[in-house]
This record gives structure tokens, sequence and C-alpha cells, in this order.
């Protein structure tokens, strides 16, 4: 019993690891938004003038929208927009030739964040490779690998690089799956956004390593806005991984992000996330409001988008990782793992747009509830007039643990096909004591069980996961869940 | 912009219902409450989250259905006949809103069971006064608030404690009108301790004219009481409907609601349930048959408040033409409504390229040591049960027929009065034909 009474006591006192701040010099944007700020975001950026152009006409929609508030079942104050800083960037500037350059400071965060640069560059040439761009405040600092890939034709750099290097990629394809008319955080992002990757892959290309973004909010008072962009063309495929933390602050900090993908013709893009931002404390004090916008279009014949994710962090999470199914056969895919304890609200889940003829796709979303959290997932399927054979299935499972917590599904379901056949259901269910008693008699304590059981139940969409980010996340679910039962 | 021509629709709607209230008898100061209470929320639009997919502004965009007319001609006793469900089961008739106990046949109710006008009843009978218009709540939708405003008649059954009632009561709704217009019928139905009793509704109508019946119905299921509750919707291609039903069950009682949605051109059920009391039970079975134009959009809301209930659902639905069709399942489980079971299924066949499903089967839950689960699923018809079909010499038409058939004779299977499924066996006979 005692034995019992530690680990627990043990678990829950245990606090969000990632939650240091490092000490770089920061550079910000004074707080506030106006025209004024977003020409100086693209000053700052030396943007040619059709990115002002594109971040003007952003921001004068945005100006005419209104903050989305009532439709998701979410709760919150309403943001003071005009109370966060719209661009930090780590002041010394970062260079992309030698790590000796980089900022020691820097050095020892993504050590923290386990994820040295120092250790990823020893890999090259070994067998798990995984190509870097980090972002701090919204600033790429650091790009990994650029030479391998270049060799290969892919191009993955920063996305203020991107708009200088390659303009035409960035004039075609940005705005083209998310315009900058279709949300509210999705127009403030086009307007503000400071930095982000972007990733072509050109025809016929595999890529031979996992591309990998790691986000980071760092200064305080800031929001962060970044862009991401993948562009595989015909015949390419790519494996994409984001991973984000943020340091623990008593203020809610702003994350509206937006991802586009396209997907040429017998293109491939698997997009996988472990989100773990701050998501304040017991009492829900602080915290990351996540708002981001992704989603990708199947653009041609037999392409596939399949995005992956692991929510555990942010106070707030609100987002929907979507695929337009435009091209014939094109798959679409969505596997999640939500999980929320104390007070945080997620509302999250996918589109899939059927429009091309014999388009498919799946979707599995488990949702884990516990403390006072709430946990919805909302989707939508909508297959078009004319989408023949569309073939979707959805699975949407929730797993209470306490007696506080909610755990909600609203999917929405539009057919307009007759050939269409869709099929979703979801089941709600808490921890069986049988499952528990089966653990206790074999020798593994109540809380080690529950981590198992866990496991067990999202293996589904774990086994989605990249090797190395299946571990993590592995553990991070175990983390996220301390202290929710006993 | 938008929100102008909203108003505007609101307040010529209010403006013609204000003038008609002065001539209502009743409680005036209710009426005008509930009358602010519509002005407040305002005509629906397809920006209401409820009203997405089927849109209310539209239809009083098409004609105002506020025209005050005479029938197209008298409704007589063969016409209530030829509407028979069954057979002798006692009758109300209740024309364009009003009670007609002309037309009405309640001579064979047994004792025990007393059956009269609404509008008489919340003057003269405490019970009635005590229920009435306290479970539709007049703020909760406007389309109570304007039944509670406007309704003129309707009819309250009432059944004492212990009682059996051996044979239905069938209120009969018709919609007869020379000019475009709009009934609101009020029905309450209060089932006392350990009483049992079976309530058929149905709507026909009759003439091309249009109309909108907005009738709302209370009910009230007392402990261990036993109601079965069907609703039968048969109108033809002008009528309109919109029909709100609550319901609050007491503790060990069975609330079964049967919803048959087989005419009418705009047809939207409105159908919560509320457990107040534990160890209550209720089950919901739909079926919608809908082909043309028709749109046709079931809601039904199960509050779950209180531990140790159980509430299973079943609606399916055959879509033919270009007719749509909506279901909005919603299950709420409220904090400390531990042990509770609730289970909602939806099922769709799409039979043409121009006809169209939408369905939100949708769970809130708030309580963990629940058992909660919901399914839907759309499609077409099965093309191996036509091959096999087939195969044996079936053609295809007659397949198609048997297939569709046998999809919606889960839901009537689970009729328990077999008179009624006979009528309904028949009646899907001649839609399917």
């Amino acid at each position: 019993m005692a034995d019992k009474n530690e680990i627990l006591e043990e678990h829950i006192s245990s606090e969000y690891k990632y939650g240091f701040v490092t000490d770089i010099d920061t550079e910000f944007a004074p707080k506030g938004l106006n025209e004024d700020i977003v020409r100086f975001i693209s000053k700052k950026k030396n943007e040619p003038e059709w990115m002002l152009e594109y971040r003007l006409k952003a921001f004068r929609h945005w100006l005419t929208m209104e903050e989305p508030k009532h439709w998701a079942h979410l709760d919150y104050p309403a943001v003071n927009f005009q109370d966060i800083s719209y661009y930090a960037a780590p002041k010394k500037k970062p260079t992309v030739n030698s790590m000796d350059e980089v900022d020691p400071e820097l050095v020892k965060t993504f050590e923290k964040l386990g994820i040295s640069l120092e250790e990823q560059k020893r890999l090259v040439g070994m067998e798990s490779k995984i190509a870097v761009d980090a972002v701090i405040d919204s600033v790429s600092v650091k790009t990994t690998f650029k030479e391998v890939l270049a060799e290969k034709g892919i191009i993955f750099c920063s996305f203020s690089e991107a708009v200088h290097e390659h303009p035409e990629l960035i004039r075609q394809y940005m705005g083209s799956v998310v315009p900058y008319t279709d949300n509210y955080y999705a127009a403030l992002n086009s307007a503000v956004f400071s930095d982000g990757s972007f990733c072509y892959i050109p025809k016929g290309v595999r890529c031979p390593m996992e591309l990998s973004t790691y986000f980071r909010i760092n200064s305080s008072g800031t929001g962060q806005f970044e862009r991401t962009l993948i562009v595989a063309d015909e015949g390419a495929y790519v494996s994409y991984l984001e991973g984000c933390t943020a340091p623990q602050r008593d203020e809610n900090q702003l994350h509206a992000a937006v991802v586009e993908i396209v997907a040429q013709k017998d293109g491939e893009v698997k997009y996988s996330t472990v989100q773990n931002w701050y998501p304040g404390d017991k009492n829900g004090k602080g915290g990351i409001y996540n708002f981001v916008t992704k989603r990708g279009i199947c653009a041609g014949s037999n392409s596939k988008i399949s995005w992956t994710q692991v929510e555990t962090g942010s106070a707030i999470t609100w987002k929907y990782p979507s695929v337009i199914l435009k091209g014939d056969n094109s798959i679409g895919e969505f596997y999640s793992v939500a999980v929320t304890n104390n007070m945080q609200q997620a509302d999250t889940g996918t589109k899939m747009l059927h429009i091309g003829r014999n388009t498919k796709s799946t979707i599995i979303s488990k949702g884990i509830s516990a403390g006072k959290s709430n946990n919805s997932y909302r989707g939508l399927v909508r297959i078009s007039k004319g989408a023949k054979n569309a073939r979707n299935f959805s699975q949407c499972d929730s797993l209470l643990m306490g007696d506080k917590c909610g755990a909600h599904t609203f999917p929405y379901i539009e057919i307009h096909d007759k050939s269409g056949v869709v099929e979703h259901e979801a089941t709600t269910s808490k921890i069986g004591e049988d499952q528990i008693f089966y653990c206790n008699q074999r020798g593994i304590d109540t809380e080690k069980a529950i981590g198992l059981i866990v496991n067990g139940y999202c293996k589904e969409v774990l086994n989605q996961l990249p090797m190395e980010f299946a571990v993590e996340a592995q553990k991070l679910l175990a983390v996220s869940l301390e202290g929710s039962v006993g | 912009m938008n929100v102008m021509t909203e108003n505007k629709l609101t307040e010529r709607i209010l403006s013609g219902s204000e003038a008609k209230l002065v001539s209502l008898a009743g409680n005036a100061s209710a009426r005008k409450n509930a009358l602010d209470e519509f002005r407040r929320m305002g005509v629906p639009t397809k920006r209401h989250e409820d009203y997405k997919y089927i849109n209310p502004e539209g239809l009083f965009r098409l004609g105002e259905f506020m025209a005050k007319a005479n029938v197209v001609r008298p409704v007589t006793s063969h016409d209530v006949e030829e509407m028979t469900i069954a057979p002798g089961a006692a009758k109300v008739v209740i024309v364009n809103g009003i009670f007609i106990p002309e037309l009405s046949k309640l001579d064979r109710l047994p004792a025990g069971v007393t059956v009269k006008s609404i509008a008489d009843a919340v003057v003269s009978d405490a019970i009635a006064k005590k229920y009435h218009s306290t479970i539709a709540n007049d703020s909760s939708d406007a389309f109570i608030a304007w039944n509670t405003a406007m309704n003129e008649s309707g009819v309250f059954i009432h059944i004492a404690k212990g009682a059996t009632c051996n044979i239905p009561v069938h209120v009969v709704h018709i919609a007869s009108n020379e000019a475009a217009s709009t009934f609101h019928p009020r029905n309450l139905i209060v089932a006392e301790v350990d009483s049992s009793l079976n309530v058929i509704e149905s709507f026909d109508s009759i003439g091309p004219v249009k109309t909108l019946t907005n009738v709302v119905t209370e009910v009230m299921v007392h402990k261990g009481a036993k109601l079965n509750h069907y609703r039968i919707q048969t109108e033809g291609d002008a009528a309109h409907q919109m029909n709100t039903t609550c319901v609050v069950a007491e503790s060990g009682s069975n609330y079964c609601t049967y919803t048959f949605s087989f005419g009418g051109a705009w047809v939207r059920n409105n159908l919560n349930i509320s457990f107040t009391q534990e160890h209550t039970e209720s089950h919901l079975y739909g079926l919608y048959v809908t082909n043309g134009n028709r749109v046709v959009d079931n809601h039904t809301i199960v509050d779950h408040a209180i531990p140790n209930c159980m509430s299973n659902e079943l609606y399916k639905g055959v879509v033919d033409g270009k007719s749509t069709a909506v279901f909005n399942g919603k299950i709420f489980v409220r904090r400390d409504a531990q042990k509770t079971n609730a289970y909602q299924t939806n099922r769709n066949i799409l039979l043409s390229d121009d006809a169209t499903v939408n369905t939100k089967p949708q769970l809130e839950i708030y309580a963990d040591d629940v058992k909660c689960s919901h399914g839907t699923s759309t499609g077409r018809l099965d093309e191996d049960a036509m091959f096999y079909l087939r195969a044996r010499g079936v053609g295809e038409a007659s397949a198609r027929k048997m297939l569709v058939r046998a999809f919606a004779e889960e839901v009537v299977n689970n009729v328990p009065d077999e008179a009624i499924k006979a009528y309904l066996d028949n009646r899907l006979n001649h839609l399917m034909s």
C-alpha cells in the first residue's frame, strides 16, 4: 500500500518537463496588430512586394471577420489580439553552414528537448536519419541535412528562405489549400506569419529520410504563427514529423499555424505530429491556445495524404487536419490520439471531402479524458455529387478516466451520391476493473496497468507513427495521464 | 444584410401573429410572453446549428402560411374512417389545429382515461394546469414559443393511476385549408403511476394548399407507467410540419416512441426526452421513406440527467428521388449520471444520385461509468445480396424492392401492436410499389 501511494505521489507531483525558458536574446515587435506591424514583419524579413501584398490582403480580410466562439465545444475568455507581440526572433542571426556558429544557448535548448543537433549530425550516414528544421518563436533557426537532401533535388528550408529562393513555388502553392479567407485564424496567420518550413519533393523522388520540424514558443507575451507548406510532386513520397513544446508560463499564449499539403499524381505525404505544448497547470492557469488550420489536397489521381497526430498538450486545442480528395483513387487517412487532463480542452477531428471517383478515407480517433478536462471529436465526411464509389470508415472511441471529465462526439456526415458507402461508429467506456484486476494479479501495479491499457487502446494510431516518434509518444501518454487515477 | 432580412421576416410573422393574438382565448399574458420569446430568438436560419440542413427561413420565404381561411370542404366522418390505423381505437379528430368533438369517437374509452380539448382542460383540469407549458420550454426553441403564443386547441389525454387502456387513443391531425396557413395544435399526455397507454398521432392533409402544422406535444410519464407513442406522418405534398415532442420520464417508467415519416413536403421532428429519476427506460424507433423533393429531418435528444437509466435508439431511412433526409441524435450523459446505458443507431439507404443524407449522431458524456455507443452507416443496396437474388431468377426491380423492404422491416418489427404493424406493412408495400 505504502509503495502504491509513493508511486502515485511521485506521479501526481510530476510536472511539465519541457517548461524551461531559454535565455536567448530576442528581438520583439511592439505588442498589438495593425497594418504597420504587418509591414514591419515583412520588412524584417526582407520580403518581396508580392508577399507584403498577400499579407496586407489577408490582414484586411481578417479585420472583417469575427472571432469564432460559439460553435466549438470550448470555453475560454476572448483573446486580446492587441496584447500579443506578433514577431519575436532570436537576435543572433542563425547560420545554416556550421554547427559552431549556432548560439550555444540554442544548442542547449535542443539538448533539453532531446533532439540535439550535434547528435543528429553524427547520425549522418546511419540508418536512422532525420532532417530537422527548428522553429523557435516562429523563426526558423537551423535546418540540418540540407546538402544531403539537395543532392536529390529536395528542397527543405525555412519558409522565408523559400520566399527568396523559390518564389515561383511559393506563389504557386501558398494559399492554394488554405486560402487566407478560410477562417479567422488562417487569415490572421496569413497576415502575420513569421516563418515556418517549406518542403518540395520533385517528381519521382522518394525522400530518403524523415523530415522534421520542431516548434517552440520561448518568449513571453508572444504568439507563434508559423506556416508549413509541403508539396509532393508526381510520384514523390515524404514522411514529415512535427514536434511542439513551450515553456511554462502563467499567461495563455496563442499558437495559430497553417499547414498546407499538396500531393500531385501518385504522390504521397505522411504527416505526423506529436503536440506537447504547455497545457497549463492543474488549475487551468496558463497554457497554449492551439488554433491550427491543417489541410491537404490530393490533387492528382492515386495520391495519398495521411495525418497522424498525438495531442497531449495545449490548454485548448482547436484543429481539424483535413484532406480534400480531388484526384481519382486518392486516399485520405486520419489517425489521432488526443489526451486531455486537468483543465485541458480539446475540440479536434478531421474533414474528409470526397470529390474524385473511387476515393477512400479512414478516420481512427481515440480520445482519452482525465481530470476535469473536456475532449471532443468533431469531424466531417462529405461525399460530393459525382464522387462515385467513395468509401469512408470512421471509428471514434473515447476513454473516460474519472467522473469529472467529458468526452464528446460530433460527427457530421453528408452524402450526396448513392454509390458512396460511409460507416461511422463510436464507443465510450472506461478502463474496466477486470482489466486492472488482471494486471494487478500478475504483479503490475495499478498506475502501470493504466499505462499499459491506454497504450493498447491507442495502438492502432501509435503504429502509424515513425519509430522515433512512437517511442516518444508512448512516454508522453504515460506522463500526460500521471495522477489521473487513484 | 442577412441579419436585416432575417429580422424583417421575424417581424412580418410577428405582426401577423400579434394581430391574431387578441382574438385568442386563454392566458393573454402567457401568450404575450411567449411571443416575446419568439421575437428574441427569431426564425431559425441555416446558421443555427440545429437547423443547419433544413432552412425554416426559406420555408417562410416560400409562403408565409399566415392567411386565415376556411376549410376546402368540411372533413367528414368518412374521411376520418379512411385514416384509420388501428380498428377499434378511440379517435380524437383535430382539423386545422382545432379539436372537433363531433368527429371524435370517445365512447369506447375505459374508465380512468380522460380525453378532452386542451383549451378546456387548462381552465378546468388541475392536472392539465399543472403540466401545461412546463415540459416544453418556450425559451428553448422559437417554434415552441410560437405555438404557446398562438395555439387554439389540441387534446389533453390523461390516464389514472394503475389504469390500463386496452384500446389505443388515436389523435387524427388533418390539415385542410383553401389558402396557405399555419396551425398550432398543442397536446398534453399525462400517464399516472403504473398506468399503461398507447397513443397514435397521425398527420394527414386534404387538398393541394400549402399548410404548416406547428404541433407541440408535452408528455409526462409518471413512475412505473408504460406509454407507447406512435407518430405516423402521411401528409400530402403541400403539407409542412414542425413537430415538437417533449417528454419527462420518471423512475421505472418505459416510454417507447415510434416515428414513421412517409409523407409531407417538409417534415421536422424534434423529440426531446429527459430522465428525471433513476431506473427509467426509453426506446426510440424511427423510419423515414422519402422521394421527390421532400425534406425529412429528425432531431432527437435523450438527456440522461441522473444515473441508472437506459435508452436505445434506432432510426432508418430509405432516401430516393431528389429528397433530403437529416438525422441528428444527441445523447447527453450529465455529470454523475453513472451506470447509464445509451445506444444509438442510424442507417440509411440512398437509392438515387440526386438524394442527400446528412447525419450527425452526437454524444456528450460527462460521466465515466457508462456504456454508450453510436453507429451510423449510409450506402447503396448490398450488391452481394442483389446478386444472390438475381442469380436465383428474381428480377432486378423485385429484388430491389425485397431488399429495401427487408431494410425497413427492422423498424416495423419493433412495433408491439399487431394492428398498427399490419397498417405500416400495408403502407410500406404501397409506397414501394
